[in-house]
């Protein structure tokens, strides 16, 4: 049995990914042609070798819980253990407030299954983390190092929406936590972390006995000093999608080769569910340039720089740029799109045209008809 | 547990006229249109007909066939009461044979059928392109009151002395049944899809056992011997999409069939589906300099070149440059910059180097001599190297003849 065990948390909503987190978490949007955000996060426990995981969930989970299933794409469908879905309840012990206010209190809210681990080691997650972490590595390094808590860093200060970052001494040891920073600076936090499951009990009941909720400001920041915390930087890609900007920048990043390479490693393959469809065809008068295409679709048109999920329709005339389109969207003959995040089963009439901006890009909202 | 229909699908072809292609697989486990294998097609026809017990009798290199079935959880034939099972042959304490011939092959495993008590008893074949309902077909045996269930399909007059042939009254039921006849009396031929009353079939396999003449074979002699016998024969007539794929040709056929709707092969069509166990690759990447036209493709390849007129199974490579056309790529097959692969079936992670000419059009052949190109299986073709069409080269990169 491996030593560590997999808590994923999938919040919901951040406010900047608008219509794209409107019928679902952040961590079931689709992401990269066939994969949805979570499919990462659990990859990455998975490829460490990890058989029991966790998945938090908060609000607006009914897509997340469609995806996950009994957990069979992940190999997390077992007899002991595998794949425990924590659906959010009342944390407050007050009817009518909010779900769980940070990570603290969504683990104090499930104290029991905590009770359950039979790994020595947790590996923390969010769910909308887009990176391939050698986990086992990091896992390894962990033990030896003698850390408290192990704090996952990508090599950058990149501006991501409510990010955490990291200051750290030569040691590698943290030094400062940083957040609500209007210039980022130090490391960014992947918001990815090693700690072990006796500690992590320790420091819940803790700090649910003093009402405190917040991973970050509460443990992190507050124990820095006393506590043993030391980084782990990520020299590889690693986005963190909570907004539409990084989420239309990062889906154009997956054009580049280097990136896909390092993204989907075979040492390491991201694993997703899959969608029955035939193979892709494209037309006698069909193009299709710089793009990453999934199964299923039928492309008679133009489709340049774009990401195209599942069974999308490109009817000839039509022309794509820059764009994303989610599962099965029909963009019909003559149409134009253009910097455009179409959510699933739109349908672009006939002659229509959409334009963005590679600074604004434009989204459209599942099951619209244009 | 009872069932009232069961399917017994004869996987064991060697696939000789595959040739080089099969390599170490069993013909039904070949790679067909750029995500499934051969048998994906009968699989997916009983989970859309309502059957879910399907016995599947191999024999010849049954490796790679096994490991894809697995449990059968892709074709939703995983349940606790049936599903999908693999029946090779296997020894008794009187000793065991191999499967002698189809209808040896459904006599050894009488047991396995009798586990489920069935009415009836469809026999398929493990090499054929085609979506049938076979549900409809049963309910034309029950409606008939036959005994055996024949499907039919009309082929060209000139063809029909290829085929196994059957004249039927205006009822449509069976009265003669000739293979391969030389003046064919109908163009009715057999699809090699059978429904037995199991009672019926259990007791032709025993006395066709017992005849140490027999071939064992259904064609050549339990379907005969039940003509004979005056049993009542139904031929249920098919008129769609159909095509054995036993050889290279007609592999090549039914996979450029799939490229055009029209050809009645549309495998897009939701209601219903041809169930495969994919491949967890990433999405296909078409880059700056790519040109890819009537073509089809699947996960996880790259392609830089030029593809037309192809279809490209998971985790293909083609370099900058290069140019697939009218050719059929197995899975993880790498075109190098620069190469042209034409008239061509590439076997899985073959390697194409750089500056090759793999193939040619039927108009560049000379005097006559033209064929497919097919390469075996992990085949590398060394760069600058010209392969002429109608070769077959074996892994090692060597001709063989056919």
């Amino acid at each position: 049995m491996n030593g560590l065990h997999g808590i994923i948390f999938s919040y919901e909503k951040r406010n900047d990914l608008r219509e794209l987190s409107e019928i679902r978490s952040s961590a079931s949007i689709p992401f990269g042609g066939r994969y949805r955000m979570v499919d990462f996060a659990l990859s990455n426990l998975v490829n460490a070798g990890m058989t029991d995981v966790g998945v938090v969930l908060h609000g607006r989970y009914q897509s997340m819980v469609d995806h996950l299933g009994t957990g069979k794409v992940w190999d997390l469908s077992r007899k002991r253990g595998g794949l425990r879905i924590l659906p959010p309840f009342n944390y407050q012990k007050d009817w009518g407030t909010m779900p769980f206010r940070g990570k603290l209190e969504a683990l104090a809210g499930v104290r029991t299954y905590l009770d359950t681990i039979r790994q020595d080691y947790v590996a923390l997650m969010e769910g909308d983390l887009v990176a391939n972490l050698p986990l086992a590595d990091i896992y390894e390094r962990h033990i030896k190092s003698g850390a408290d808590i192990t704090v996952v860093c990508g090599n950058d200060s990149f501006a991501t929406a409510d990010g955490t970052y990291f200051e750290k001494n030569a040691e590698g040891r943290v030094t400062e936590v940083l957040y609500n920073l209007t210039t980022p600076r130090g490391y960014r936090g992947l918001e990815v972390y090693i700690v072990s499951t006796k500690l992590l009990k320790e420091l819940v009941d803790e700090c649910h006995a003093k009402d405190q909720f917040s991973w970050r400001r509460d443990v992190l920041r507050a124990k820095k000093d006393t506590l043993n915390l030391r980084t782990y930087i990520w020299e590889g890609f690693a986005a963190q999608v909570r907004s539409v900007q990084e989420y239309y920048d990062r889906s154009m990043q997956l054009l580049d080769p280097a990136i896909r390479a390092e993204l989907f490693t075979a040492q390491r393959p991201i694993r997703a569910k899959g969608a029955d469809k035939s193979s892709t065809y494209v037309g006698p008068n069909g193009r299709c340039v710089n793009s990453l295409v999934a199964e299923g679709c039928r492309i008679e048109g133009t489709v340049e720089n774009s990401v195209l999920f599942p069974g999308v329709v490109v009817e000839a005339g039509a022309v794509v740029r820059n764009s994303v389109l989610f599962k099965e969207d029909v963009v019909s003959a003559n149409s134009q799109l253009a910097y455009v995040i179409a959510d699933k089963d739109v349908i672009v009439q006939p002659g229509r045209s959409l334009m963005g901006h590679g600074t604004y890009p434009l989204v459209i909202a599942k099951g619209s008809i244009v | 547990m009872k069932k009232e229909c069961i399917a017994m699908l004869l996987a064991g072809g060697q696939g000789s006229r595959l040739y080089v292609l099969t390599g170490e697989m069993a013909k039904p486990a070949v790679p067909f249109g750029g995500k499934y294998r051969i048998i994906d097609f009968p699989l997916s026809n009983c989970t859309n007909s309502g059957i879910d017990t399907v016995g599947v009798l191999t024999q010849y290199r049954p490796l790679e066939l096994n490991s894809y079935i697995g449990s059968g959880q892709p074709w939703d034939l995983d349940g606790s009461d049936g599903g999908v099972h693999i029946l090779p042959p296997y020894q008794g304490s009187k000793g065991g044979t191999w499967y002698k011939g189809t209808a040896n092959a459904i006599y050894q495993n009488i047991g396995f059928i009798d586990l489920y008590d069935p009415e009836y008893v469809v026999i398929l074949s493990g090499d054929h392109i085609y979506k049938m309902d076979y549900s409809d077909m049963v309910a034309r045996h029950k409606a008939a009151n036959a005994a055996c269930t024949i499907s039919v399909m009309e082929v060209p007059w000139a063809e029909a002395s290829r085929f196994g042939i059957m004249a039927v009254n205006e009822e449509d039921m069976i009265t003669e049944f000739a293979e391969k006849p030389k003046e064919p009396k109908s163009n009715l031929a057999s699809m090699g899809i059978y429904v037995f009353s199991w009672q019926a079939l259990r007791k032709y396999l025993t006395e066709d056992e017992a005849d140490s003449n027999s071939e064992n074979d259904f064609g050549k002699n339990v379907i005969p011997a039940m003509l004979n016998n005056g049993e009542r024969m139904a031929a249920y007539r098919f008129a769609g999409y159909w095509k054995d794929v036993g050889t290279l040709e007609s592999l090549w056929d039914a996979n450029m069939d799939m490229l055009s709707p029209e050809s009645g092969l549309d495998l897009s069509d939701e209601s219903w589906p041809i169930y495969a166990r994919s491949v967890n690759a990433p999405p296909t990447f078409l880059g700056s300099g790519s040109r890819v036209t009537h073509s089809a493709f699947n996960r996880g390849s790259d392609i830089e070149g030029t593809v037309e007129n192809s279809v490209l199974s998971p985790n293909v490579v083609v370099g900058a440059g290069a140019r697939v056309s009218y050719s059929v790529l197995l899975p993880g097959t790498v075109v190098a910059p620069g190469a042209v692969v034409e008239y061509a079936i590439l076997g899985e992670e073959c390697r194409i180097g750089r500056d090759c000419h793999v193939g040619g059009a039927p108009e560049s052949a000379e005097g006559g001599k033209w064929g497919l190109t097919v390469l075996a299986p992990r085949c590398q073709v060394a760069d600058g190297r010209q392969v002429a069409p109608g070769t077959m080269l074996d892994r090692n990169g060597e001709e063989v003849s056919k």
